[in-house]
């Protein structure tokens, strides 16, 4: 699957996009301990990051699967 | 037809919006501009760039619109957002309704303003006075 990062979370990760495979049935929750192994740095956002799936805001139990693009989303300030 | 929702780069031309709106069986239309402040939280700001999730942003500005269009009785309405560098003063967010009464205008404006706050996927890092940059302190993102 594709993950995209923005804001803070761009900087932290030092990614704009990666391409990460996870195993079968993993949940969100899964894929976001997969993301702070990879990229410590990203566990100062721990608690306030929000994913989506799809171009939609998923919850740590939303099951992923291969093809989907997720969005690694800090606290955001539109308007 | 124009498209009634768009997240562009390019500065928002408010009398479009508002030409995009009008409408013959409307008896009112609300306008309301976001703008760039030149402080917050205390520090002055030079200006802002925004970033955001296009993609993302567009589903959900679509949704806002089918939305509201659900709760009000809405001739037309019209949603903008820019991205990228803005200096002080510009406009950053348009929404403009057109409706049979005033009423419905307002209240639907003001869902769809506060809902694109809420629920869009866009974040603004400040270019401070002092030097240096910032992101914006913002909210979790809502559904």
């Amino acid at each position: 699957m594709k993950v995209r990062y923005f804001a803070l979370a761009r900087e932290l990760a030092s990614a704009e996009s990666e391409a990460v495979t996870v195993p079968e049935r993993s949940s969100v929750r899964d894929l976001a301990r997969m993301l702070e192994e990879a990229h410590p740095a990203l566990s100062s956002l721990r608690g306030s990051l929000k994913f989506s799936v799809n171009f939609d805001v998923a919850e740590p139990g939303t099951a992923l699967n291969e093809g989907d693009e997720v969005g690694v989303l800090p606290p955001v300030a539109g308007g | 037809m124009a498209p009634t929702v768009r997240i562009t780069r390019a500065p928002i031309d408010v009398a479009k919006v508002l030409r995009a709106v009008r409408d013959p069986s409307a008896g009112g239309m609300t306008l309301f501009l976001g703008t760039v402040r030149d402080r917050n939280e205390g520090r002055a700001v030079r200006g802002l760039e925004y970033q955001v999730y296009k993609g993302m942003a567009e589903k959900r500005m679509s949704a806002i619109e089918a939305e509201v269009r659900t709760k009000w009785p809405v001739r037309k309405m019209v949603m903008v957002h820019r991205y990228g560098r803005l200096r002080i003063g510009e406009v950053s967010v348009a929404v403009a309704v057109a409706t049979e009464h005033r009423a419905d205008a307002f209240g639907a404006c003001r869902y769809a303003i506060d809902t694109i706050k809420r629920t869009l996927p866009l974040w603004k890092r400040e270019s401070l006075s002092g030097g240096g940059e910032a992101w914006t302190k913002g909210e979790p993102i809502g559904a």
